[in-house]
């Protein structure tokens, strides 16, 4: 029944979540993006039901016959599942909010784990993406390119040897790659230096962005890095340069904290603090709130200040105190504002045991 | 300059329409340039749509490209539009029906044909999209690809036949087509195809 599988992907550990890969407190999570279409056939934008509905099982068809997609796959027909279903998706990073209720023959097939997801029938026909914790960009790319071979094989792609692989929108042609890093960035921001940081990796033309999809919001003190350009540069030669981008990143990110401990160190601890007792024991708690508090508590959680309170705790409630998902465990639609006090009360549970280590 | 629309970063992009001595000026970053486009195409910077700008810039250089200068007969024109614009806005993609109008409108095509259709003008916005105007990453294609994409191809062309038929009513034909497609999707599935061709 349609229902369960939601709740069955619930269920699952989150690869990205669970391990926690090389500067994982910072760089959070690498992802490529691969967008690929079927030869002959009109995008999703011009086709007619009919054909996208060829679409969707050839693509499906092709999905269930690979060795990379196993049964530790799940697939959804996305027309099956309410909008709250699609929302935590979304809140997932499952799939793009275009996706969301963009109606009949769309499709999403998700490994069980995560760490890999592919839409059928968004702005492409097939909208790959694979991921991995921390700064991976190499071993994401060996992973979607796997699938990609293997579905290359059933799948005519539609491809020019002068523009690359042909997508809906020109500004996914060649590679139709988009690779991106997650990144947490509070030693820049605290330190004012966000601005100029941004600045610096525009002029690599790499773009940065708040990770909730509009412009420079930072909550969270939670950037996206991600390359502009799909043509013109080979794959490898984009995450190359994305990679070098990061790591540079991620060492001035680590200069701005240990920077910020040494010369302001009670600025900092009041920081982390303060973030701390708002989770602990407040009756309400916005979403923004609750984003901006984890990240200092993230913080503090890098800098050891806490027992039984580790980064896959703070991932997960990172992932869990969004609307949908409150709403699903709540298992009832909530309003705004009783939103608001049960995402308090759910942090404050996941958080009872928490200790600070070291003295007050 | 800072960008008007995030005033965070530098303005790379400088815009400036001038339409019967009427003036507007528009200063992006490249990064709000590229998202409002891609995100928004339809996003009205007080006067401008971005993706119709993106995909102007070739009618801005003089002209349109392809298009051979008319005699003074064929050029008297009823209409009050500028006949080159006319006549682009009308070009349309022969396999999917996209235009040059809805590829301005939403900075989409409508299918791989559109990108041979419209080529010069996509291939002037691709210049300020990109790194690069020529693909040298990976590309589809090794020996096993032929065969089970063909198989693919094969089944589409079925499955539009079915489609065809069922709408003229002719369900004899429609049967023995889904014996076809049936037949064609056990090959499909199965992991060492023994025969070469049995349908047809």
């Amino acid at each position: 029944m349609p229902l369960n599988k939601i709740d069955k992907l619930l269920k699952h550990d989150v690869s990205w979540l669970v391990d926690s890969g090389p500067d994982g407190d910072i760089a959070i999570s690498s992802r490529i993006r691969l967008a690929r279409n079927i030869q002959g056939l009109p995008f999703p934008i011009a086709a007619t039901p009919g054909q996208l509905e060829q679409i969707q099982s050839a693509t499906e068809l092709a999905l269930k016959k690979s060795t990379t997609v196993g049964k530790d796959y799940l697939d959804f027909h996305m027309s099956d599942y309410s909008e709250l279903d699609h929302q935590i998706l979304l809140e997932r990073r499952l799939i793009s909010s275009e996706f969301v209720d963009k109606g009949e023959h769309t499709s999403l097939f998700v490994k069980q784990d995560e760490s890999c997801a592919i839409m059928i029938n968004e702005e492409d026909h097939l909208r790959i993406q694979a991921l991995c914790p921390g700064l991976q960009l190499f071993k994401v790319w060996e992973q979607i390119n796997k699938l990609d071979l293997e579905l290359e094989k059933s799948l005519p792609y539609s491809y020019d040897s002068q523009l690359g692989y042909l997508t809906s929108c020109p500004t996914n042609v060649g590679t139709g790659m988009r690779a991106s890093v997650m990144l947490h960035l509070p030693g820049l921001v605290l330190s004012g230096k966000i601005n100029a940081a941004i600045q610096g990796v525009n002029k690599l033309s790499m773009a940065v962005r708040g990770i909730f999809g509009e412009g420079t919001d930072n909550r969270g003190n939670l950037f996206q890095v991600s390359n502009q350009s799909t043509l013109g540069e080979s794959e490898t030669q984009i995450i190359d340069r994305l990679n070098t981008v990061i790591t540079q990143l991620v060492m001035h990110e680590k200069n701005c904290r240990s920077s910020l401990l040494k010369n302001k160190k009670y600025f900092l601890l009041d920081h982390v603090g303060r973030s701390y007792g708002i989770l602990r024991h407040a009756y309400t708690l916005s979403s923004e709130e609750a984003l901006n508090s984890l990240s200092g508590l993230r913080i503090g959680v890098d800098m050891g200040m806490f027992n039984s309170v580790d980064l896959h705790t703070v991932n997960k409630l990172f992932l869990t105190i969004n609307p949908a998902h409150l709403q699903k465990f709540a298992q009832k639609e909530l309003s705004s504002q009783d939103r608001d006090v049960f995402r308090a009360a759910f942090v404050r549970k996941q958080l009872k045991n928490a200790k600070l280590s070291k003295g007050e | 300059m800072l960008c008007d629309i995030c005033n965070k970063h530098e303005a790379t992009i400088h815009i400036q329409e001038i339409i019967n001595s009427q003036k507007k000026a528009m200063h992006l970053c490249s990064e709000c340039a590229v998202d409002k486009s891609q995100n928004d195409p339809s996003f009205d910077f007080g006067g401008f749509n971005l993706a119709e700008m993106l995909y102007n810039i070739s009618e801005s250089q003089g002209g349109i490209p392809g298009l051979t200068p008319m005699s003074d007969e064929e050029s008297i024109d009823e209409t009050n539009k500028p006949r080159e614009a006319k006549e682009t806005n009308d070009l349309k993609c022969i396999n999917c029906g996209w235009t040059l109008k809805a590829l301005r409108r939403t900075g989409r095509v409508g299918c791989p044909e559109c990108y041979n259709i419209f080529r010069e003008v996509i291939e002037n916005a691709l210049e300020n999209m990109h790194r690069g105007k020529l693909h040298v990453g990976k590309s589809p294609g090794s020996q096993n690809t032929e065969k089970s994409s063909n198989f693919m191809l094969k089944l589409m062309r079925l499955q539009k036949e079915l489609d065809e038929v069922i709408q003229r009513e002719e369900y004899e034909k429609a049967a023995k087509l889904r014996d076809k497609i049936t037949a064609l999707k056990k090959k499909i599935n199965s992991p060492k195809p023994k025969k070469k061709n049995a349908s047809k």
